[in-house]
């Protein structure tokens, strides 16, 4: 054609490309990053690839994926090719009908409906029958096949209704018997529709991730789940070297099997088949060996493994040059067993969950295998109360004499509390500690010195070189009415003073949690977080509907990005992540923190401790081992190592001398020949250095929160227990507002609810939505109008016609033919003149 | 080229019927070329299709006469050369500004529309009204045969059905020239000679140009006022059936057309030829002394005599009985003759061969000498299967 | 005879079984979750509460935004489809497979490297930067819909295409023959008999639209809840699961009564549209 329109075509397929394409290359881009920033380039390195074959988490993810892939795959399309014949061969209609029906729903349906559907499924099931857990791999398993079973035997069907009939028969009548009849003939017929649904089904499994989400139990985690902790955290590049690897394998296999295949259609079946064989081959050759190898590595020595969920970062795992943690606990504990003369394997199964939410709803919907989990204080309290902890046996953890006296009996509880059936029935003088602090940390605010500028927003800069500046950056601040009550607008908003919220508009980052975002607001009015009153909920409700229209995001760990980067100015966050922020911003981005207090100087905000803990539903025999993991970190060369990795408190303290007394088997003190106790001076010194290169790791930042006595003394780690007593956020669950039945936690959630769905102004969606839709139903009643003028002629006079008719020879032409042509011809010459 | 190759049809070859009118060049092909990555489909050729003829070009696949069809409707450009249209070079002209239309090989009838649609597509893209789309269209539909189909879903008919619908659907636009490529092949063999006359006569009622491709040798003879007969990109003879059954251009032409024996032979001088060691008198001349030459002997015009009475003489192999007359092949001093005849002969007996001097066709040697019209490989069922393996271009 | 069939169709069992327990059971489920309160008694109070305006609300951005996706996907994909369907056969097999190609990238890093792209400091903004622009996009519905675009598109170029594959290219010239031009030929011809590939694309597209969470979430800052927000936030931080299987429910409803008005369409395959 010309040339034109050539260059038209190109370019529309090309602009489709670049777009298809633009995030991949971004992706491929970022994974030569040096830094481990997703968003600054800052220099070609290939140290992704290599931390990938280290990151053992996600490799054990990617390995979770594949095997799921190929079982499920495997299964539903056995399972798939033979309902496809059984329903080939189904003579009634309504069986058949509703057997296809139903297995089309999976694919009509929304992944998200059909993944809680059998969310729902797993945890009656479990309810009914009393298990606390399931596994995860056998219910992401079932719910996989559930999902690849519909396309296979679309796939399939087809093919079966396509063979030839007679060619079953031909095989019986030269010998065959039926069943040789369907493995020798029927099958190969067959087998094209077979190997399609296999591949879709190995696709669809592997790149799964709602229906996974929803259905998964405890320890197993695939690829897309872990990608999805991480984007909620962050991603880190080795993810997508790890892309880019899968990117450029699919890539080149395709184009090997699309250039090899050459334009023979038969040649092309017959290579594809080839190389399916190779790759079948070589998928369930890997599968063998790596199962011999495990039976042979297990028969010989025994396997102990650790199930550990924790927070996404929140251990140091040998990036950056650090210690991977938990590598050094599998090789100092297989070195204690081997001192007792044991050989054991000891194998960490680290996976990380976003939230404390998603923690307990894992936890608490039976998915069971974990042996140590890190809730934070309020959780830990919820899960204690409802019966999903075990106390911990301190006996096993004596490093636990290192743990910052502040933190002595904060994870004590009275009384034990069993959700049983709706009685809670209180055991008495039964203290006991449902967990070992792991870090501690405070809420607060993090801003861009070098967008909150004097010339940019002139009045939250000098509100911050004031070093008075508090929430009212984030929130503005309320205009009480004459009688100091506050005032709201119709729809709920709280009326405030938009100065610094006008400046800093669009820039301000707000928690994506009803507990974190509700209990700033309290924490900003003076309200107590654990007891509000009505009035109290109608007033943050109201202050943070206001700001929603001057928020840039509802946001959790995609803060970091958005801060490093300078994509937004303020927010409120957790302080280790608000230092970790602080190290790694860009190079055009400066950092600044303080923590909000109101015009008196109080500290207004939440302390918060993280804890570890073992679940009830933990495996007994990993109890030991489980122990050991805690106590170990407790050393403190890990210890430091992940403090200094996740900027978090670090709730240990290694400089009380007392802690080093030496006691014999009887638990007395050892004296020496004075009568005076004997310390571990040995340790002691050890410990100190590691106290001192710690100490001047961590810098200045580091000190201005947690250690420094600024005023009020707020964090100093010697008056720590006060502030919790002051500040923590309890958990809201049974606690209900005063002199009324309606619980906080309902309202908390209520208000959220209310809070995310709200309107925001998109009318203009809106509008284009009805204007097109009017358009389209418009075009349709002007096509039909249409249409119907244009039969108005012939479809009324003239006869349906019957069946099929046969193809009679017609006669000669017809004396009505004629006429018509010559009539034809008259109006021709008519219309000349 | 080619250019000796091409003889001009005279103007009384042009049969146009009843009326008697100046013949007049609606579509010509001057020296025009194609080929497909690298390969030559088209070698220059030269065509001139005259109004209200039916004109027909016939080959075997893949020689060029689809190509040759598209490039009028306009679905090919030639590599070079001009088409002309009414005298006008319309080489850049898209297909649906020309005055042509065409009616498919396997029809390509609109699956979304029914019967009537279908035929009035062409008048909606008009805006012609209403009325008279129905008119036509009823005219269209009582011409092909098929009142009251005109809510029938084509899909449903039957193939001779889609047939007349795409017929009807071409000429609805009244072209001046009608593309027909192949319209027949899929029907089946009674169907098809019904067909062929239904549309001779349309033909002859409506006066408009049609230009058939087909590679039934039949069909073309018993349709046509013009053949065109193409083979390797070439036109290797354009004339009337009779002209180019009677006196093939040269032995691809005799052979492509019916049954030919193509014997080697030398012209001693005017009206006397030799060849299978006998001198034969013909009626051909202009020859240069002792050329060598292609005879063309149909078989139907050999006649099987008493051995005595044999200009030639020779051995049957082989006697097929064909129904009207027996299938007779015939060696001959080493070349296989055909002869067909309506007395029965044994096979191994010696019989005499006579042939008349009007019975003996002269031709020219060309590249195409030597490589048809000896019968020592014949088979019916190779025929057969070589017509079955006839590919779409 | 009978009994041989009966033996024959009993392969299909496993599955119906299967389908029994893990396809009907649990929607049921839903259903039953849907129907009663946290004690386990009848109520209506949860698809009462998705009455109140604010959830309807989300209903109606979440249908509205979906919506407009699936235009914008139709309207980029029909000539993409066109275009790649008048290529050459093996160009044609190369671009579809470049087509499906970023799909086989788990979709959840796709949408989240969008967020560099799309970000004040991003690749966009730094090239407009150039020019002295800067253009907010992150954190809009614009976004939203464009996450939506990008990782639904090839759900409605592969079905268009493969329809507009199946019409015989005759049929084509037949219409350019009789009179269409270019643009006529595929308003006449190639988009009616393409219509069945539309229709089973704009399915392909709506449907994981609407019940999308996580693009919403990242490339809408949280700001835009959807349906499938709403649902996930239910079932994952606020346990409240009857709420959540209602939302389910009503969306599972939506979802039907929309393709009951799609196949009203197809069935007449163009019957309405053209």
């Amino acid at each position: 054609m010309t040339k034109k329109k050539f260059n038209w075509r190109t370019l529309c397929i090309i602009l489709t490309f670049i777009f298809l394409y633009m995030p991949i290359g971004v992706l491929i881009f970022f994974s030569f990053n040096e830094s481990d920033s997703t968003a600054v380039f800052s220099g070609f390195s290939l140290r992704w690839y290599k931390e990938l074959f280290t990151d053992t988490a996600t490799l054990n993810a990617l390995k979770n994926t594949l095997i799921l892939a190929v079982l499920s795959s495997i299964i539903s399309t056995i399972i798939g090719t033979a309902a496809a014949y059984g329903i080939s061969k189904m003579k009634n209609k309504y069986l058949k009908n509703a057997t296809m029906s139903a297995t089309q729903i999976p694919m009509i349906n929304p992944e998200i409906v059909t993944g809680i559907s059998m969310m729902l499924l797993f945890v009656f099931v479990a309810n009914v029958l009393k298990i606390s857990s399931f596994n995860g791999f056998w219910t992401v398993l079932i719910a996989h096949i559930t999902f690849n079973l519909p396309y296979v035997i679309l796939l399939v069907l087809p093919k079966f209704k396509e063979m030839d009939k007679s060619l079953p028969e031909a095989a019986l009548d030269l010998g065959c018997t039926p069943f040789q009849s369907f493995f020798k003939v029927e099958l190969p017929a067959i087998m094209p529709g077979i190997v399609a649904g296999f591949i879709m089904a190995f696709t669809l499994s592997i790149d799964d991730f709602v229906i996974s989400y929803f259905t998964t139990g405890s320890g197993f985690e695939t690829l897309p789940i872990r990608i999805y902790s991480m984007t909620k955290k962050r991603v880190t590049p080795d993810m997508y070297a790890l892309s880019t690897l899968i990117f450029v394998t699919i890539l080149v296999l395709l184009l090997i099997s699309n250039f090899t295949s050459g334009k023979n259609k038969i040649e092309l079946s017959k290579k594809a088949k080839k190389v399916m064989k190779i790759i079948g081959g070589s998928v369930f050759g890997m599968i063998g060996i790596t199962t011999i190898v495990v039976l042979c590595i297990s028969a010989t020595t025994e396997v102990k493994t650790v199930n550990v969920y924790n927070w996404g970062e929140y251990i140091s795992d040998g990036g950056y040059d650090t210690i991977d943690v938990n590598r050094e606990f599998e090789e100092w504990a297989e070195n204690y067993y081997k001192e007792k003369g044991k050989k054991v394997k000891v194998q960490v199964n680290y996976t990380t969950y976003a939230s404390n939410e998603d923690l307990y709803s894992k936890i608490a919907n039976g998915a069971g295998g974990y042996d140590i989990i890190v809730p934070s204080d309020y959780m830990l309290e919820k899960m204690q109360k409802e019966g999903l902890l075990q106390p911990l046996d301190l006996e096993k953890i004596p490093n636990c004499k290192f743990i910052n006296s502040q933190f002595d009996g904060m994870f004590l509880y009275d009384n034990t509390y069993k959700n049983d059936s709706d009685k809670i029935v209180v055991e008495k003088d039964n203290k006991k500690t449902y967990g070992i602090a792991y870090t501690y940390g405070i809420i607060g605010i993090i801003y861009n010195s070098s967008q909150i500028t004097e010339e940019q927003a002139p009045k939250a800069y000098e509100r911050i070189e004031s070093g008075e500046a508090g929430w009212e950056l984030l929130f503005g601040e309320p205009i009480p009415d004459k009688d100091g009550k506050y005032q709201y607008d119709k729809d709920g908003k709280m009326i405030v003073d938009t100065t610094y919220l006008e400046e800093l508009k669009g820039q301000i980052l707000q928690f994506n949690n009803p507990r974190d975002a509700f209990g700033a607001a309290m924490y900003y009015l003076d309200i107590d977080v654990n007891n509000p009153t009505e009035d109290d909920w109608k007033a943050v409700y109201g202050l943070l509907a206001t700001q929603k229209d001057y928020v840039q995001g509802y946001v959790m760990d995609e803060i970091y990005n958005k801060m490093e980067k300078g994509e937004a100015w303020i927010a409120a966050y957790y302080a280790g992540d608000c230092l970790s922020m602080m190290s790694e911003s860009a190079d055009d981005v400066e950092l600044g923190f303080y923590y909000p207090k109101n015009k008196d100087g109080k500290p207004q905000t939440n302390v918060f401790a993280d804890a570890m803990c073992i679940p009830a539903s933990a495996n007994q025999d990993n109890l030991e081992l489980a122990h050991m993991y805690i106590n170990f970190m407790l050393e403190p060369e890990i210890a430091y190592a992940n403090a200094e990795y996740i900027y978090y408190g670090c709730p240990y303290d290694y400089t009380n001398i007392f802690d080093y007394l030496v006691f014999d088997e009887n638990n007395e003190l050892v004296l020496d020949e004075n009568g005076l106790p004997v310390f571990d001076m040995e340790l002691y010194e050890k410990n100190l250095a590691y106290v001192e290169v710690y100490r001047e790791n961590l810098g200045e930042d580091y000190d201005i929160i947690y250690n420094a006595d600024f005023e009020n003394d707020l964090l100093n780690p010697n008056k720590l227990r006060d502030m919790f007593d002051k500040f923590a956020y309890k958990d809201l669950t049974n606690s209900y507002m005063e002199g009324t039945d309606v619980s906080n936690l309902d309202m908390l959630n209520e208000s959220w609810e209310q809070l995310k769905v709200a309107s925001t102004s998109m009318v203009g969606i809106y509008v284009t939505c009805l204007v097109i839709a009017l358009a389209i139903v418009a075009y349709i009643v002007y096509v039909q109008i249409k249409k119907r003028k244009q039969r108005r002629l012939y479809w009324a006079n003239t006869p349906t016609p019957k069946a099929k008719p046969k193809d009679e020879p017609s006669p000669d032409l017809s004396a009505t033919a004629v006429i018509a042509i010559e009539k034809a011809k008259k109006r021709d010459k008519d219309s000349q003149k | 080229m080619n250019e000796k190759k091409i003889i001009e049809p005279k103007g009384e070859t042009v049969a146009t019927g009843e009326e008697n009118v100046e013949t007049k060049k609606i579509v010509q092909l001057k020296n025009v070329a194609k080929s497909f990555d690298g390969e030559i489909i088209l070698d220059h050729i030269n065509l001139d299709v005259y109004e209200k003829e039916f004109i027909t070009l016939l080959g075997p696949s893949g020689c060029g006469k689809t190509t040759t069809l598209r490039i009028i409707a306009g679905f090919v450009t030639p590599d070079t050369g001009d088409v002309l249209f009414e005298d006008e070079r319309i080489n850049d002209l898209p297909p649906h500004k020309r005055h042509v239309n065409t009616v498919f090989q396997k029809y390509a009838l609109f699956p979304h529309l029914n019967v009537y649609e279908n035929i009035a597509f062409a008048l909606r893209l008009k805006k012609v009204s209403e009325e008279e789309i129905y008119e036509r269209v009823e005219e269209m539909l009582a011409m092909v045969n098929l009142r009251g189909f005109e809510k029938k879903d084509v899909n449903l008919l039957s193939g001779g059905q889609q047939q007349r619908v795409a017929i009807a659907r071409a000429l609805i636009n009244k072209p001046k020239v009608l593309l027909l490529d192949e319209p027949l092949g899929a029907l089946d063999l009674k169907l098809r000679k019904d067909m062929q006359n239904e549309l001779k006569n349309i033909q002859r009622k409506t006066g408009i140009t049609f230009v058939y491709v087909t590679h039934d040798q039949e069909e073309a003879l018993s349709m046509s006022d013009t053949v065109v007969v193409m083979a390797d990109g070439k036109i290797q003879q354009i004339g009337s059936p009779t002209d180019i059954y009677n006196e093939p251009e040269n032995a691809f032409v005799a052979d492509f057309i019916g049954e030919s024996n193509i014997i080697d032979g030398v012209m001693l001088d005017d009206y006397k030829v030799r060849f299978s060691g006998h001198e034969f008198v013909c009626l051909d001349k202009g020859f240069d002394k002792n050329e060598s030459v292609d005879v063309v002997v149909r078989p139907e015009d050999v006649d099987v005599v008493p051995l005595d009475k044999g200009m030639l003489t020779g051995i049957v192999t082989s006697v097929t009985f064909k129904g009207v007359h027996y299938e007779i092949i015939v060696s001959i001093k080493d070349f296989k003759w055909m002869i067909q005849s309506t007395d029965y002969v044994e096979v191994g007996q010696e019989i005499g061969v006579y042939v008349e001097p009007d019975a003996i066709h002269i031709m020219k040697k060309s590249e195409y000498s030597n490589m048809f019209g000896d019968y020592s490989s014949f088979s019916d069922e190779l025929e057969h299967l070589s017509d079955a393996n006839e590919e779409e271009e | 005879m009978t009994k041989k069939n009966i033996l024959k169709q009993a392969a299909a069992y496993p599955h119906i079984v299967w389908a029994i327990i893990f396809i009907i059971a649990p929607l049921l489920f839903v259903a039953y979750y849907a129907f009663t309160d946290k004690e386990g008694v009848f109520t209506l109070a949860n698809l009462g509460q998705l009455a109140q305006a604010t959830y309807l609300e989300v209903f109606l951005r979440s249908v509205c935004f979906a919506f407009l996706a699936t235009v914008i996907c139709f309207v980029i994909a029909y000539p993409v489809a066109y275009f790649i369907s008048r290529t050459s056969p093996s160009a044609q097999k190369i671009l579809v497979m470049l087509v499906m190609l970023p799909q086989w990238l788990n979709f959840l890093i796709r949408t989240y490297s969008w967020m560099a792209i799309l970000e004040d400091t991003g690749i966009i903004n730094i090239i407009l930067g150039v020019l002295g622009l800067n253009i907010h996009m992150i954190n809009t519905p614009g976004a939203v819909i464009l996450g939506m675009v990008y990782n639904f598109l090839p759900y409605m170029i592969i079905p268009i295409h493969s329809a507009m594959t199946k019409i015989d290219p005759r049929v084509l010239e037949a219409a350019s023959d009789l009179g269409c031009s270019p643009l006529r030929v595929v308003t006449k011809v190639v988009f009616p008999l393409s219509l069945s590939g539309v229709i089973s694309g704009i399915t392909m597209v709506f449907v994981p639209s609407i019940s999308t969470f996580y693009i919403s979430q990242k490339l809408g800052g949280g700001n835009f809840d959807l349906i499938g927000d709403s649902i996930e936030r239910q079932f994952q931080t606020q346990y409240d699961y009857n709420m959540g299987a209602a939302m389910s429910f009503v969306l599972m409803l939506l979802i039907i009564a929309s393709m009951a008005v799609m196949n009203k369409y197809s069935d007449d395959e163009g019957g309405m549209l053209v």
